[in-house]
């Protein structure tokens, strides 16, 4: 009897938003599975060509689809670094005894707010017009210059404004975990004399790894689908030299429409990602400190 | 718990607004009413800036004809997905933009042949759109591109072919002008000005094809190298073009800073927004002493075959109304700032170069735009990354440009 | 000169907020200036101050209309993602087993799929559901709705699943003892402790849903229905872009979200005061 309402209570808290999700998500996703096995333009009036595991076969030798999951990898491994470094930091500032914390906090938030085209040309500007004028004034033109036209540069500057972009919103979560910590906790580590230093490594920390598993998890599946900040500040540019995985394949998809060739990508970029994820999360959640 | 109490209230209130505005926009799949009468046509088409003049003829069509006319929108960049997609599952528009013969292509079997229209015959000659010996679109308008000048600076008499095109830029930089600027976004780096090797061959399409299928190669074709020279001077004597976006090259065009870009007529609309203190022109591209202005068409409206025949009927009838009313072709020429593709439309009070454009068309003296036959999408995808590697490493030679050339449109049409 | 050094720590927060915003700053001045203002100097003050820009993107994008639409769309969206998002990870935490661990798992992992790839088959299924059973999936505000809660519910979820794992089951035990059913549970005890983590996921979801283009984009035809980021695409022509009214649509965009942020943010930050990092 009680089982029975149970199970009942596990369908009305579960099912709702099971159904929803499986709808929006779920099944087009297996319907873009099915698919990659066809050769196809994307237009549904023309010819589908079963051609059964032909597509996954053909990337295998697919030298820009590789390089561009080079680059991708790339990219996330630099972003995940700089974001949560950022975004951890600005936590830390932001909850301390600071009278400016609040203005800082909103401050550190806004660049979330900016996104498409109008990213890509306010850094540009500052890339290209801004970079020079520091340049000059400081005589470092080495460094000074514009990196968007830099094969190797401009990869680093897509990291940066990333970044910039994703540090708020890590902040958010790590403000989150911070203000998790019961005050008790600190209060007695002071009482017994740690300071600022001792108190973060051995108590913040420790404590922080859930919003730190969450904000680095985030961050990965942010920086491997990387789309719109690509397409309005590099394009992919100079030379493919920034395109990243996502671009590579809407542009297979819809700018060469191979449909069918194009899903496979995904997939199988799909699944590289899934498992690198999921170690991410098996190794940090191992590390967690349950409360 | 106030917090839970709020929450609960904005819920209750959010609930209320959804089901007032549930019933609200009715499903866009047909316009046609249970009578079969037809209610509401659509129209999605990919050029941004006549939206508003558009939605405002949309607007008088209505109030004339009882017949709502919606009119969609997005941004100039993601138009084809979008079609796309809409066509996919069964949202598509009852009018759309067919940018060129390429995508009727991919379209085919969407585009509903449109030459019984009355207004088919008055279609300028060689400016509609036909696939398989059907006329699947009319031209929005048409456009021209080239060496747009300044007037105080440059005489067209003096640049007629690679020598003196060199010359004048070399005499541009000892001045510290900068003679050509040419600009990052891939049609204006690379799209436009690649037009010109394939028009000037005897039958363009026929060399497209055969280059899609590996039979002939720009490096062995004399009007490519020298294209190769052309860019190769052009790297050299003039500032890098990946430095450089379209608002750039415009403003320091404006400045005197820069003699001449390679742009088309709609680089008008921009040089409005600036006070302008010199004459400008339009001149044709002196590639193997070329001397005739490139004109083309920058899209077509083309009707949704897969609607029903009432609906297909109202989309055409709006169209005739579009182009034949004296409020539709006074818009065309006044708000769309479109030099009209079709014979019976008056233009009058073009800006000096859609005149130049209009006039080149009249004469019939002109070279067609090739690039509306490459493959589609060639050029962001693969002509625009070689060109930026050409323009990022000196030691590439314009020889090694064209070759590279041959490599990636093989790569793309593999 | 302990004084002088928090002094000097507050100055330096100030002014490294200040740097990491001055692309906002950018963008801000730049709305306020003509193309030929924009082309001498993007950095400088505006040298007119003069909201014309700002009155000429508002009327071009209806912007009361498209401002009601983004509200409602928003709102409704982000209600229900918190409420069945906030059930949903309750369940799967206290009942764990297999099923429920799968659930969990397809939900995190969906998080890693590009959207771009999903979108024509999502449209298309929207479109068969529309055909067989009538429901307004396409081209409404409730249709949108309704993708808007699919497509946030994973990073919900995972939010709600890793905070509550660290609540006691014990509070719980007892209500239900006292014969408290599962609904009057959650609601009455466990909803309430997840407030902190609820305004975290309302704030996220509000970002993205209130800046989202590419869904509304292909859900929503009418020119009644669009968002306020579907309105700013008169901004971006095919060759040209008006760099000042996209700036102040851009500001007008944001200035929404940045208010509600900083109101919401007090519920987030409050406690922190009450001893946690001194």
């Amino acid at each position: 009897m009680s089982k029975h309402r149970n199970k009942l209570w596990y369908l009305v808290f579960v099912l709702p938003l099971f159904i929803i999700f499986a709808t929006v998500v779920l099944i087009p996703f297996v319907i873009g599975i099915f698919y990659s096995f066809f050769e196809w333009d994307g237009f549904s009036a023309n010819p589908m060509v079963y051609v059964g595991l032909d597509n996954y076969i053909e990337l295998i030798d697919d030298g820009r689809f590789v390089n561009s999951a080079w680059l991708t990898l790339e990219f996330t491994i630099l972003s995940l670094v700089l974001v949560n470094v950022l975004g951890l930091g600005f936590a830390l500032l932001v909850t301390s005894a600071f009278k400016s914390a609040n203005f800082a906090r909103t401050m550190f938030f806004m660049p979330n707010l900016i996104g498409g085209l109008i990213l890509g040309y306010i850094w540009q500007f500052i890339f290209s017009d801004g970079f020079r004028i520091i340049g000059d004034l400081t005589g470092n033109e080495e460094v000074f210059r514009n990196w968007l036209t830099d094969r190797d540069l401009a990869m680093y500057a897509l990291v940066i404004v990333f970044s910039w972009q994703m540090a708020g919103y890590m902040m958010i979560i790590y403000i989150a975990g911070i203000q998790s910590i019961p005050g008790e906790v600190m209060e007695a580590a002071e009482i017994d004399g740690a300071n600022y230093w001792q108190r973060l490594k051995n108590i913040v920390m420790p404590l922080l790894m859930p919003a730190l598993t969450i904000s680095l998890f985030l961050t990965l599946s942010f920086s491997f689908k990387i789309y719109d900040v690509n397409l309005s500040l590099t394009s992919g540019g100079p030379a493919n030299s920034t395109e990243l995985l996502a671009m590579h394949i809407y542009n297979e998809i819809f700018g060469y429409n191979n449909y069918g060739y194009g899903q496979a990508k995904a997939i199988i970029f799909f699944i590289v990602i899934a498992a690198i994820t999921l170690v991410q999360v098996y190794m940090t959640k191992k590390r967690e400190v349950e409360m | 718990m106030k917090f839970n109490k709020l929450f609960f209230t904005l819920f209750v209130a959010a609930m209320l607004v959804l089901a007032a505005c549930g019933g609200n926009g009715d499903d866009a799949e047909s316009g046609v009413n249970e009578d079969g009468e037809v209610e509401q046509i659509s129209v999605f088409q990919s050029k941004v800036e006549i939206s508003e003049p558009l939605e405002e003829l949309a607007e008088m069509y209505e109030e004339e004809t009882g017949i709502e006319v919606d009119v969609w929108g997005t941004t100039g960049d993601d138009y084809l997905s979008q079609l796309q997609v809409r066509l996919n599952s069964n949202q598509g528009p009852s009018i759309m933009t067919v940018q060129n013969i390429q995508v009727a292509d991919q379209l085919d079997s969407y585009l509903y042949d449109l030459s019984d229209m009355s207004l088919a015959d008055d279609v300028a000659p060689e400016m509609g759109l036909e696939y398989e010996d059907r006329l699947v679109g009319l031209p929005y308008g048409i456009e021209g591109f080239g060496l747009v000048y300044n007037k105080d600076l440059v005489d067209p008499e003096d640049i007629t072919d690679y020598e003196s095109f060199v010359q004048a830029l070399q005499d541009f930089e000892e001045e510290g002008i900068n003679g050509l600027t040419l600009s990052q976004e891939a049609y204006f780096l690379i799209g436009h000005i690649s037009n010109y090797p394939f028009s000037l061959q005897d039958d363009y399409m026929g060399f497209i094809d055969q280059l899609n299928d590996g039979e002939v190669a720009m490096s062995e074709t004399p009007e490519f190298q020298e294209f190769g020279q052309f860019m190769e001077a052009i790297r050299e004597h003039t500032v890098n073009p990946l430095d450089v976006n379209y608002d750039r090259q415009v403003g320091d065009f404006v400045n005197g800073e820069t003699a001449m870009i390679h742009q088309g007529n709609w680089v008008v609309s921009m040089l409005n927004d600036y006070d302008l203190d010199f004459e400008v022109g339009l001149m044709p591209f002196p590639l193997d002493g070329n001397d005739k202005q490139i004109v083309g068409v920058g899209g077509n409206w083309g009707v949704n075959a897969n609607k029903e025949q009432a609906e297909i009927d109202a989309a055409k009838d709006f169209l005739e109304w579009l182009h034949n009313s004296d409020v539709g072709q006074e818009y065309m020429v006044d708000e769309f700032n479109h030099v009209p593709g079709f014979t019976h439309i008056d233009a009058d009070g073009l800006d000096p170069l859609a005149q130049e454009v209009l006039d080149a068309s009249n004469s019939g003296d002109t070279i067609p735009w090739a690039h509306n036959y490459y493959p589609a999408d060639i050029v962001p995808n693969d002509l625009a990354p070689a060109t930026e590697e050409f323009f990022l490493d000196d030691s590439m030679t314009g020889e090694e440009f064209i070759e590279r050339l041959d490599e990636v449109w093989e790569g793309a049409t593999r | 000169m302990r004084l002088f050094k928090k002094y000097l720590k507050e100055i330096l927060l100030v002014v490294g907020a200040l740097v990491f915003l001055s692309p906002v700053y950018i963008m801000l001045v730049n709305s306020f200036k003509s193309r030929s203002e924009l082309y001498e100097n993007v950095l400088a003050l505006p040298e007119t101050l003069t909201f014309e820009h700002y009155i000429r993107a508002m009327d071009r994008m209806n912007f009361g209309l498209a401002f009601f639409n983004s509200l409602v769309i928003t709102i409704i969206s982000v209600v229900i993602i918190v409420i069945l998002s906030s059930m949903t990870a309750w369940m799967l935490v206290r009942k764990d087993n297999t099923l429920s661990r799968i659930i969990f798992m397809t939900f995190i992992a969906t998080m890693l799929i590009p959207f771009q790839t999903i979108m024509m088959p999502l449209i298309q299924f929207m479109d068969q559901i529309m055909s067989t059973t009538g429901l307004p999936m396409l081209n409404t505000r409730s249709g949108l709705i309704f993708m808007h809660v699919g497509f946030n519910a994973s990073l919900a979820v995972f939010l709600y699943h890793g905070f509550i794992k660290s609540i006691p089951v014990s509070l719980e035990e007892s209500a239900e003892i006292d014969g408290a059913n599962k609904f009057t549970v959650f609601w009455k005890i466990i909803f309430p402790i997840l407030k902190p983590i609820t305004v975290t996921v309302i704030i996220l979801n509000v970002i993205q849903i209130w800046n989202d283009y590419l869904l509304p984009s292909l859900v929503l035809t009418d020119q009644s229905l669009r968002t306020i980021p579907l309105a700013t695409f008169y901004f971006f022509g095919e060759f040209t872009i008006q760099w000042n009214q996209a700036m102040a649509g851009l500001v007008l965009t944001i200035i929404p979200v940045v208010i509600f942020y900083v109101f919401a943010q007090k519920h987030i930050i409050r406690g922190i005061g009450e001893g946690a990092v001194k």
